[in-house]
């Protein structure tokens, strides 16, 4: 029988009018009262043995049916349990009510139209928190939900417990460990199913504007639904399809009502609301899991697992953490790529051989002099733009995607989010900082478009700040450490500066937003060594991406320099900003830097590279400060501008301005007056 | 898609994950609504590429 209902549902979702009369009469009470054996789904993600716990509770006698027109298939049987017969159906793989697969889709229309008596959500008690937004929303539907926690077995050997009996009082229903491969737990499970009553489950908060929109969508819905008038509000609210088909049929208030505070409820947020729906159920599924479950030691965790326990916990994760910016990023990108392979690059092949070709062709061919200018003077298209696009920034970004691209791949990335997530909780500092700091391992320049991840303005102010002021870009911190490996001591300092910074801003950060807990989901893929082609792969088409940014950049920047020289602004400028520099100990050559780095923060690296010889280490490492703590790029402003308004842009790049040199100023002021040399 | 850094599954056509943010047009980079980390889809060029890599291996298998 249950096959055969299920086809004609199914025949009934595939014609157009998918809820229509008959479905009326098929959900009402005498229906469900007619039939002879009750009805039990189970519903769940696949992987999680969700098919052997089908086959324990079956038995032998099973029917697998295709669904017409689909690939997707569903097995069903039955079993008597405490006198009373049960027809079971195994729906297709869901993660989540709101749909984006097939299979998902069948799932939510299965349970909406088969009115299951019980509803078994089946889940990998390994990966709870992943399992539990379902959990979450079919309680919401007030459906008459139990929870298994399979594969309990595999849990416990690695080290989880769970506390099911504490996730059964809190969620406010029945919940079964088990282990469908041994059968362990299945006649508890049967037990529950037979002297299973309904209940009123857990019920979620979401923000206000969601919760008046709840509400006001509720009142305008009257007819019966299988699922809570809540659960559907909020399936309208994330604009799910088939609901809104569904209600479009049913209703007869006029559907553009409930499309008008869908609309005027998604244009309070940033975000779409089904991922705001989704980051609190989340959310709440993580609070579950760190109340009711805990890790304890195991012996045999095998050798991936333990390195990854390594690589997060910060007392042996933070050692990890710096031999890999050692070798990774000071040796292999800093001396090796902006040094050796921009010395070749650069120094040998533009400099000494390809430039001067260039220079004598145009200087011999165009007689005009501003226009040589343009091609080969001080702020060219070839002799600026392109020799810095090729010669310096393309040689240390090609090493640092390579390093990077070996990172992403062995998985290593989400464990140092963890890190430095575990890491600043320890000293009081926001997690929420996490995400711009293993950003800035990319490349910084759109960090700013990050903040929309964040919820509260403040929360996105202080971000945009933290990001203009102490991320500093690949190609600075490569030319950064190729400029400063000839001083060590210099390096150091640089170091302990930024990390002071960083220490500070975050610190003041955490103070003007503090207790709000962030909600931060993420996964741990297995570790593994990197596979070369993925690496080059990955290496290849960020600078593919890296290129086609910037060198049309970089050539544009070079012209509009070149255009400020001929008006003779430019040397307005440097005069105009020649005493600041002064102060801070640099000569007047240094300008030149700080106004490139204006336009790109890359682009000022590569001043500080070619202008390097005439600096001595104090001077060096004042500039390297300056030029990491300086006001980004005009495109990182520009994007300011449009995420946080001109006013608050204008305030932060001025905040940013006065601080960096006050910072130079001082560290220049202190070195100088102590008399010290790097 | 799968986002690399935090493992998030969620739709790239959704218009507020894809960047808006270059100054060029026409950027087709991929943002995760969940951690903001960047993803960037295969440039044309080099998806040509591997595919006449791929062919030539396999020829040359054969
Ligand atoms: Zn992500
Ligand atoms: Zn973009």
């Amino acid at each position: 029988m249950g096959t055969e209902t299920i086809k004609s549902w199914i025949k009934r979702f595939d014609r157009k009018p998918s809820f229509g009369e008959d479905h009326l009469e098929l959900s009402s009470k005498i229906e469900k009262e007619k039939r002879k054996s009750k009805k039990l789904v189970l519903v769940g993600t696949p992987n999680v043995g969700k098919s052997l716990l089908f086959n324990r509770l079956t038995g032998a006698y099973v029917t697998v049916s295709n669904y017409p027109g689909t690939t997707v298939t569903s097995d069903s049987g039955s079993c008597d349990i405490s006198g009373e017969s049960f027809d079971i159906v195994d729906s297709p793989g869901m993660y989540s009510l709101s749909s984006i697969t097939e299979e998902e889709r069948i799932s939510k229309l299965m349970l909406l139209e088969e009115e299951p008596d019980i509803l078994l959500h089946v889940a990998d008690a390994k990966n709870l928190e992943r399992m539990l937004p379902l959990t979450l929303q079919l309680i919401e539907a007030n459906l008459p939900v139990i929870l298994v926690l399979n594969m309990m077995d595999e849990a416990e050997k690695v080290g989880l417990r769970i506390d099911h009996a504490k996730l059964e009082k809190e969620l406010g229903i029945p919940v079964v460990p088990t282990a469908a491969t041994t059968g362990r737990g299945v006649a508890e499970l049967i037990n529950k199913i037979g002297s299973y009553k309904p209940k009123t489950g857990y019920n979620i908060k979401y923000n206000e504007a969601l919760e008046s929109a709840i509400n006001k969508i509720s009142t305008l819905i009257s007819d019966e639904y299988p699922i809570s008038r809540r659960s559907l509000s909020l399936l309208l609210l994330q604009q799910d399809e088939d609901i809104e088909k569904l209600v479009k049929d049913k209703e007869d208030v006029d559907y553009n009502k409930i499309k008008k505070i869908v609309n005027e409820t998604a244009s309070k947020f940033r975000q779409p609301l089904n991922y705001l729906v989704k980051l609190r159920l989340q959310g709440e599924a993580s609070e579950f899991v760190s109340s009711t479950s805990k890790e304890v030691e195991k012996v045999d965790i095998g050798f991936r697992e333990s390195l990854s326990r390594v690589m997060i916990n910060p007392l042996t994760g933070i050692p990890i953490l710096l031999v890999i910016l050692y070798f990774g990023l000071f040796w292999f990108v800093g001396v090796f790529g902006a040094g050796d392979l921009v010395g070749l690059v650069e120094e040998a092949f533009f400099g000494e051989l390809i430039n001067p070709w260039i220079t004598d062709f145009v200087v011999n061919t165009i007689p005009y002099v501003p226009i040589q200018e343009f091609f080969v003077g001080d702020y060219g298209v070839w002799t600026l733009g392109i020799t810095y696009a090729i010669g310096i920034i393309l040689p240390i970004v090609t090493t640092f995607f390579l390093v990077f691209s070996i990172l992403e791949d062995s998985g290593y990335l989400p464990r140092l989010a963890l890190l430095i997530d575990r890491v600043f909780k320890v000293v009081g500092l926001s997690g929420r900082a996490v995400i711009p700091m293993v950003l800035a391992l990319g490349c910084g320049t759109m960090a700013t478009l990050v903040t929309r991840t964040l919820k509260t303005r403040r929360e996105r102010t202080i971000a945009t700040l933290l990001m203009a002021l102490a991320v500093p870009c690949t190609a600075q911190l490569g030319v950064i450490f190729a400029v400063l490996a000839l001083y060590p001591n210099a390096l150091w300092l640089w170091a302990l500066v930024i990390l002071f910074n960083y220490i500070m801003v975050g610190f003041v950060a955490s103070k003007i937003m503090p207790g709000d807990k962030p909600v931060f989901y993420m996964e741990l893929p297995p570790l593994r060594v990197p596979r070369p082609s993925n690496v080059i792969k990955k290496t290849y088409t960020r600078l593919i991406w890296y290129i086609k940014e910037v060198i049309p950049l970089f050539i544009l920047i070079s012209i509009v320099l070149w255009g400020l020289m001929l008006a003779g602004i430019l040397d307005v400028i440097i005069a105009l900003i020649a005493p600041v520099i002064n102060a801070i100990g640099l000569p007047v050559e240094a300008s030149q830097t700080f106004i490139l780095g204006f336009f790109r923060r890359d682009y000022g690296a590569a001043g500080l590279y070619d202008i390097q010889g005439a600096l001595n280490g104090v001077q060096l490492l004042v500039a390297a400060i300056v030029v990491t703590l300086f006001m980004p790029c005009v495109a990182q402003f520009m994007i300011m501008v449009k995420e946080r308004g001109m006013k608050l842009a204008l305030l932060i790049a001025a905040f940013i301005l006065v601080f960096a040199f006050t910072i130079g100023f001082v560290v220049n002021l202190i070195l100088t007056s102590l008399g010290v040399v790097l | 898609m799968k986002c690399a850094l935090c493992g998030h599954v969620f739709d790239e056509n959704k218009r507020l994950e894809i960047c808006k943010g270059c100054l060029g047009s026409g950027c087709k980079k991929i943002r995760c609504p969940n951690c903001g980390y960047e993803i960037l889809p295969e440039p044309e060029i080099g998806s040509k590429i591997v595919k006449f890599l791929k062919r030539r291996f396999k020829s040359e298998n054969k």
